[in-house]
């Protein structure tokens, strides 16, 4: 139905009858729109769309907290159920943020309390919570049923039982890698004796023992349990009697599977694993060994995702434990594998789509093994459907990974981190510039990138000519001066997060960005040669912009040693610490 | 050289490192004066510095208590802080990735004496705090570094042992790569360098 008819003749009768209320019928069509972008573009096309998506928009992702405030949000966005937030910028989780430098939920649950009584949902990353803000979040939000926290910090154990306990909806309870004072386990038995809704728990990363007997009791009368994932204080056969009560389980994280188990205990464990039939993703496994690994392989045949990186495997036990996941397309594992493990990835799974490997020491110079780039070669030929790696390793040669791009042409993420920065090819010593070039001329479908090695500006040429894909680029100890950043800002149309640090790119490179940042959501540039004036003219000319400079005592007279950038409607920060400038 | 590297979190705590007793305050002052002046000297603006300023706290030196640990761990390579832990109930603060529970020790000699010591560099924020931390262990003055004074006997300089077995000075690359690629370290007098 044209709108334009109606508005034309809106009162006769004929009108109305061959109007069939437009607006009605775009409320509906829009309420089954799920896609941020999708909604965003909607609501873009004319006023009457616009309202009809505010109105009917029930999740709200905010990838900086600060780009908007909660009181812009709750005025668009009347219906809002579930809220995604990120806040701290990433280079906190690598310690180069200090602590009480903002992203506090708190102001946004006070407005949430007034205007969104219906909340259901919540997931934040990188956020600070207090347990204060828990408890009021249990409190006040009557209908509250999912919550996650991922890499959040200022809560204890404490914040957790206040949800245990008043959270009558509860099916989501995710915690994972918090800086959380974990003092006890007692929050686990705050869950009521009558309380059923639980369909995920994940409690992995807390190090406090859980009262083994209330966690049973929960897993049995939550019927609907399809995720668990237990900490480490539970044992091989706590487990055993856990997965007999879930059997349904689609995702598990173990606890430790290290334990002197008897005969009948290790047959137990085989049949409960083996009555798993559901089971897609699998993870915990700290201190597994041969022995009784073998006891999963029943459970593997569904596997879609092994989590492997609190099990330091060695090759052999890899490989027969992949040998039993023909349909893995997930795998992150430790590099106690070594090439020998990488080469059975290559030889076992040939659906794999996903590949991160971890250093088990990736402070100690005197290991000599680990991965190199045989490992990650091996894999490219097995799996030609990779599509992202995040690979560290202490070796690596452009040669190398020229094959790679070749093998696997479709990477959407490329992380690669050779862990001694500045490091040359290691057969022909010269920079890693074509490694980096191969990877963005052979993947065109390129979203994230991360750069290591030594570098010149070459590399950022290539990612600039090349990369039209590319919204996240990471960036440390490399490039030989402010053409390199330059060639990145201007070339990478899709360019939303740019972070470096410890890089020669100085005002001239930063403010060549100056129309680009306000298309970006955020750029961070910390030990660089930006200066503080460089950045109070950048802040000067985009007034949209929030120019946040940290003072640090490294810092030197004038230097701007920690920069964030990023768009906001919010105007600058009203919470600040003292320590952060905004410009 | 020891090749064994600890792999259990319980094990990489090691008998030999004992933290330091209460300093003698001279040693403290002539420390902190020649770590201020090679720091003051002229570096790529984009070189790691040290985080200690020079009101620096001695408690803060002395103290295990794991907020400052946290504060101080190295932020290379970029690993987020996973959960590994041996025994159930330890503080969370004080577990990180992996192996890196068991830190970085590197075996330390003071040039005629042939006991060394140990210490962990990744307790450590800087170049500041390890001059900070050899001057209570060895109970003397130490330079990183400096070079205008006139090689005597009197003072001692710190040097390394790097991944190619040539032994350098310790203060001229920026912290994160020196501690990427360190292997023990020497105290030799400074007329021998």
């Amino acid at each position: 139905m044209d709108p334009k008819r109606a508005k034309q003749s809106p009162d006769s009768a004929e009108a109305i009858r061959l109007s069939p209320f437009p607006d009605e019928a775009l409320d509906r069509i829009l309420a089954l729109l799920d896609s941020h972008k999708d909604r965003s573009s909607a609501s873009l096309v004319s006023k009457a769309w616009y309202h009809a998506e505010r109105w009917s928009r029930s999740c709200v992702f905010i990838g900086n907290c600060y780009s908007v405030s909660p009181e812009i949000l709750v005025h668009r966005f009347p219906n809002i159920r579930r809220v995604i937030l990120k806040g701290k910028p990433r280079f906190s989780d690598f310690n180069l943020v200090p602590q009480n430098w903002g992203a506090d939920i708190h102001s946004w649950l006070l407005v949430f309390a007034d205007h969104y009584p219906f909340l259901e949902e919540l997931r934040l990353k990188r956020m600070t919570v207090s347990d204060q803000s828990l408890e009021f979040l249990a409190l006040k939000f009557h209908n509250f049923k999912s919550l996650s926290l991922l890499s959040c910090d200022g809560f204890s154990t404490d914040g957790l039982a206040a949800i245990a306990t008043h959270c009558r909806n509860l099916t989501e309870l995710d915690i994972q890698e918090n800086g959380i004072d974990d003092i006890s386990g007692k929050w686990l038995n705050c869950f009521p004796d009558n309380f059923t809704s639980l369909e995920v728990l994940n409690f992995a990363s807390l190090t406090s023992e859980v009262n083994f007997d209330s966690l049973e009791r929960l897993v049995a009368r939550c019927n609907s349990l399809k995720i668990l994932k237990v900490n480490q204080s539970i044992t091989l056969d706590q487990l055993q009697r856990l997965l007999v009560r879930a059997p349904r389980l689609m995702e598990l994280g173990s606890g430790s599977f290290l334990q002197d188990l008897t005969p009948q205990q290790y047959t137990d464990l085989e049949t409960a694993f083996r009555g798993c039939r559901n089971l897609q993703t699998l993870s915990g496994l700290s201190e597994a060994s041969s022995l009784y690994l073998p006891a999963l392989y029943p459970a593997c045949a569904n596997l879609t995702f092994l989590n492997l990186s609190y099990a330091a495997l060695q090759s052999e036990e890899l490989a027969k434990l992949l040998a039993h996941c023909p349909l893995l397309r997930r795998l992150w594992v430790l590099d106690t594998v070594e090439d020998k493990g990488l080469e059975a990835v290559g030889q076992n799974c040939s659906l794999l789509e996903e590949l991160r490997v971890f250093p088990e020491h990736p402070f100690d110079q005197e290991i000599d093994h680990g991965v190199t780039e045989s490992g990650f070669l091996a894999v490219s030929y097995g799996c030609r459907k990779l599509s992202y790696v995040l690979y560290f390793c202490r070796q690596m040669t452009n040669a190398a990974v020229a094959t790679i791009v070749q093998n696997c042409p479709d990477f959407t993420h490329f992380r690669l981190c050779i862990m001694n920065p500045g490091q040359p090819d290691y057969l022909t010593n010269e920079p890693m510039d074509e490694a980096f070039g191969a990877v963005v001329k052979n993947c065109p479908k390129l979203q994230r990138l991360a750069v290591s090695g030594l570098l010149t500006d070459l590399t950022f040429e290539y990612i600039g000519t090349y990369a039209k894909n590319l919204e996240t680029l990471s960036v440390a100890f490399a490039g030989s001066s402010d053409w390199g950043m330059q060639c990145v800002l201007e070339g990478c149309p899709k360019l939303r997060k740019l972070e470096i640090r410890d890089c020669p790119f100085g005002n001239k490179a930063l403010l060549s960005g100056l129309e680009k940042y306000e298309s970006m959501r955020s750029l961070w540039m910390s030990a660089c040669k930006v200066t503080m004036n460089g950045c109070k003219l950048l802040a000067r000319e985009m007034p949209r912009l929030n120019v946040e400079v940290m003072e640090d005592e490294e810092s030197n007279e004038g230097q701007a040693y920690k920069v964030y950038v990023y768009r906001s409607v919010a105007g600058p920060r009203r919470d600040a610490p003292p320590f952060v400038l905004t410009l | 050289m020891d090749t064994s590297s600890p792999s259990s979190p319980s094990s990489s705590i090691d008998s030999n490192h004992n933290p330091p007793s209460s300093p003698s305050s001279s040693s403290f002052s002539s420390i902190c004066l020649s770590s201020n002046h090679y720091l003051s000297s002229g570096r790529s603006t984009s070189a790691m510095r040290t985080r200690r300023g020079l009101s620096t706290d001695l408690s803060l030196c002395l103290s295990t208590s794991s907020s400052h640990q946290s504060q101080r761990r190295s932020s290379w390579p970029p690993l987020k802080p996973l959960l590994k832990s041996a025994t159930v109930g330890r503080s969370a603060e004080e577990e990180w990735q992996h192996g890196s529970a068991s830190g970085l020790f590197v075996k330390v000699y003071m040039e005629g004496i042939p006991i060394g010591r140990k210490l962990d560099l990744l307790s450590h924020g800087g170049y500041d705090d390890l001059a900070l931390t050899l001057a209570h262990m060895f109970k003397t003055t130490i330079l990183c570094g400096k070079r205008n004074k006139a090689p005597s006997d009197k003072y001692y300089v710190l040097t390394y042992q790097d991944r190619e077995g040539d032994w350098m000075m310790v203060g001229d690359v920026p912290w994160e790569i020196f501690t990427s690629t360190v292997k023990r370290l020497k105290i030799t007098r400074a007329d021998r360098c």
